[in-house]
């Protein structure tokens, strides 16, 4: 199948290439279509903790795009409280076969360290962002100690 | 079917209309050739188009393609993409074209905007790798579009079959990230095996390319596939003439004269949202004005006699009938309330629920009428055909009491539609005039309703002259929205 045999190309390249925002890559060996792993901001305010995420990629991939899910709760104007996330390069309509997950996870990153406020998935937390950056940061701060995933060690 | 059927409305033409006022009906049935008169002074709503079918707008299409093709000196399914993304209008794209033909194949997606990289070009071997399956395969069973992105031609026809399952057609796109050129119709055929997959293909590439062409519309009628052509874009009637649905050629929904396209969709929205309050207007029955009997509307003559006391009363405003045989009918005017900026917000919401409600009540009434006077027809029918088999008059004799009927559906259809058009408009002398001369309509059709629901006792002339008079104000009322 198709699938299977890029994704196990593509998990290779991801673990060979040592990227550091994105870690601790596990994969059943049964089900090559869901991945967890640990997304690692470089960015204040999220620079305080780790995020696990998971990726759930279809039988029909590369031809359909992957789904992303926030497993760790982030105070984020871009993810929902279910952990969704509105990330257009895995969008249906923007989809390309040729995409990689390895760019699909610095899109991912790139989002989570820069907010887009102009298009929200949490109204209430754009809108903060937009108006008091600095409650902004106190409460997304807070909230990243309190419930956000150990920082690896190195 | 090899010619185009020409379809126009009018075929009720003895009854003409002309815009001169001094030419009046005394003597228009006289002298005239019915054939030499230009359709567009017989019938103000005149609309010239043709139905077609699938073949004959393929046809219509793939000219259009072969003449840019054959003009610009480049393959018909890249003259098809430029038509697609320049509204099929060819002089404009060739024009285009000769001014800067690179710029206007990057517009339509045809080119990429920056010239492929030559690393993608060179080739180490005989075997390339496809960056979507992962896999190396020999040179020959890879294609690219002109962005020069190679992939296999097994990915490139998964990558079509699951977009074609998507809906998507005519605007699929080369399989690299961030590269927005379209994959033209033969590159894709030339990847689709399955003949259902290419049939999809080909429907939805269709369907695209009507909805892209200003000239043709697709017959809103349900399961109808025939296409309107016409190259008069106005919010005009057409009617199709397989399922008989009669639409706006602008817009594609119902008719709307004299009310604009968007006017339209405005009110329609508004009334969807408002159906709780429909609902509350909607009670079929009223009670008479005199006696409180209960009354059930069964036909759609809004001039009523209580079937207990024969008071006559009006079912709109249940005035008096008497006050409406006069010019000042005035029960459509919505009356506003001129001290209203003063009055508090909570009557001000009260005032505007209440225009709102005058305008809807009359709109559904007419609706609700136009139903209610099939059902006239049919009766009409049926005792025709009573009077035909007892020798009163023949068939033909009575025929003038169904054109008579056609036309006080006319009438009511274009006064349902005055309404939004007249809740929408702004006061002042131009609005009076126009709920002046809607009353007046609407006293005009009454009287023809009344007369034809008793046809037998109704002189065939008198009856005559009321359709005459009653399609002159339907004009009057129209005349603005048909001469823009």
């Amino acid at each position: 199948m198709a699938a299977t045999r890029r994704l196990q190309k593509e998990l290779g390249d991801i673990r060979n290439s040592g990227l550091k925002s994105f870690r601790d890559i596990q994969v059943d060996e049964t089900n090559i279509l869901t991945w967890q792993g640990l997304i690692v901001p470089d960015n204040p305010p999220y620079n305080k903790g780790a995020f696990k995420i998971e990726i759930n990629f279809p039988a029909e991939y590369p031809f359909k795009p992957p789904k992303i899910n926030f497993k760790t709760k982030i105070y984020h104007p871009n993810i929902d409280e279910k952990g969704q996330v509105c990330l257009p390069i895995i969008s249906a309509e923007n989809w390309k076969p040729a995409t990689k997950t390895e760019q699909v996870i610095q899109a991912l990153v790139a989002l989570v360290n820069e907010p887009e406020p102009e298009h929200p998935l949490r109204g209430d937390l754009a809108e903060e962002y937009l108006k008091d950056k600095k409650k902004f940061a106190k409460n997304a701060e807070d909230y990243t100690k309190k419930h956000s995933e150990k920082r690896p060690a190195d | 079917m090899e010619e185009s059927m020409t379809t126009s409305q009018g075929g009720e033409s003895d009854m003409e209309c002309s815009d001169n006022e001094f030419y009046d009906y005394y003597n228009s049935n006289d002298d005239i050739d019915i054939e030499q008169i230009d359709p567009r002074n017989i019938d103000p709503e005149y609309f010239e188009y043709n139905c077609l079918l699938e073949e004959q707008v393929d046809r219509l299409l793939n000219e259009t393609v072969e003449t840019l093709s054959n003009n610009l000196q480049i393959p018909p399914s890249l003259a098809k993409v430029l038509l697609h993304s320049n509204q099929w209008n060819i002089n404009e794209v060739t024009k285009k074209f000769n001014d800067n033909s690179t710029q206007t194949l990057i517009a339509a997606r045809i080119e990429p905007d920056a010239p492929p990289s030559s690393l993608l070009l060179t080739r180490l071997s005989s075997y390339v790798y496809c960056s979507v399956c992962a896999t190396l395969q020999h040179f020959e069973n890879f294609h690219n579009l002109s962005c020069a992105h190679m992939f296999c031609n097994e990915c490139w026809t998964m990558h079509f079959e699951v977009q074609i399952n998507q809906g998507i057609s005519t605007g699929i796109a080369c399989m690299a990230r961030d590269c927005i050129v379209l994959a033209p119709e033969d590159f894709v055929l030339k990847h689709l095996q399955r003949p259902n997959m290419r049939e999809k293909y080909q429907q939805f590439s269709f369907q695209d390319y009507v909805k892209s062409h200003p000239f043709l519309r697709f017959c809103p009628g349900p399961n109808c596939s025939i296409v309107v052509h016409s190259k008069d874009i106005k919010a005009k009637r057409a009617t199709c003439n397989q399922c008989k649905t009669i639409f706006c050629f602008k817009c594609g929904c119902d008719y709307h004269a004299p009310t604009d396209c968007h006017v339209i969709k405005k009110w329609l929205t508004k009334c969807a949202d408002d159906s709780e309050t429909a609902n509350y207007i909607s009670a079929h029955t009223k009670d008479c004005p005199k006696c409180h009997i209960c009354i059930e509307k069964n036909g759609g003559c809004n001039h009523m006699q209580c079937y207990n006391c024969k008071h006559d009363f009006c079912w709109m405003c249940l005035g008096d009938w008497k006050s409406h045989g006069s010019e000042y009918y005035e029960c459509s005017r919505y009356r506003e309330n001129p001290n209203i900026a003063h009055e508090s917000v909570h009557a001000q919401a009260r005032e505007a629920l209440k225009k709102y409600l005058h305008y809807y009540e009359r709109w559904e009434n007419h609706s609700k009428s136009l139903k209610l006077e099939e059902q006239t027809l049919e009766k009409l029918r049926s005792r025709i055909n009573q009077n035909v088999m007892s020798g009163l008059g023949t068939w033909i004799d009575w025929q003038y009491l169904f054109t008579a009927a056609n036309l006080l559906a006319k009438c009511r259809y274009t006064l349902q539609y005055t309404y939004p058009y007249a809740y929408y408009m702004e006061g002042g002398s131009r609005k009076e005039l126009f709920e002046y001369q809607q009353a007046q309509l609407e006293a005009e059709i009454e009287n023809l309703s009344w007369k034809i629901e008793r046809a037998e006792t109704t002189n065939r002339g008198d009856l005559e002259n009321q359709m005459d008079i009653a399609e002159k104000r339907r004009t009057t009322l129209l005349k603005d929205f048909l001469d823009e």
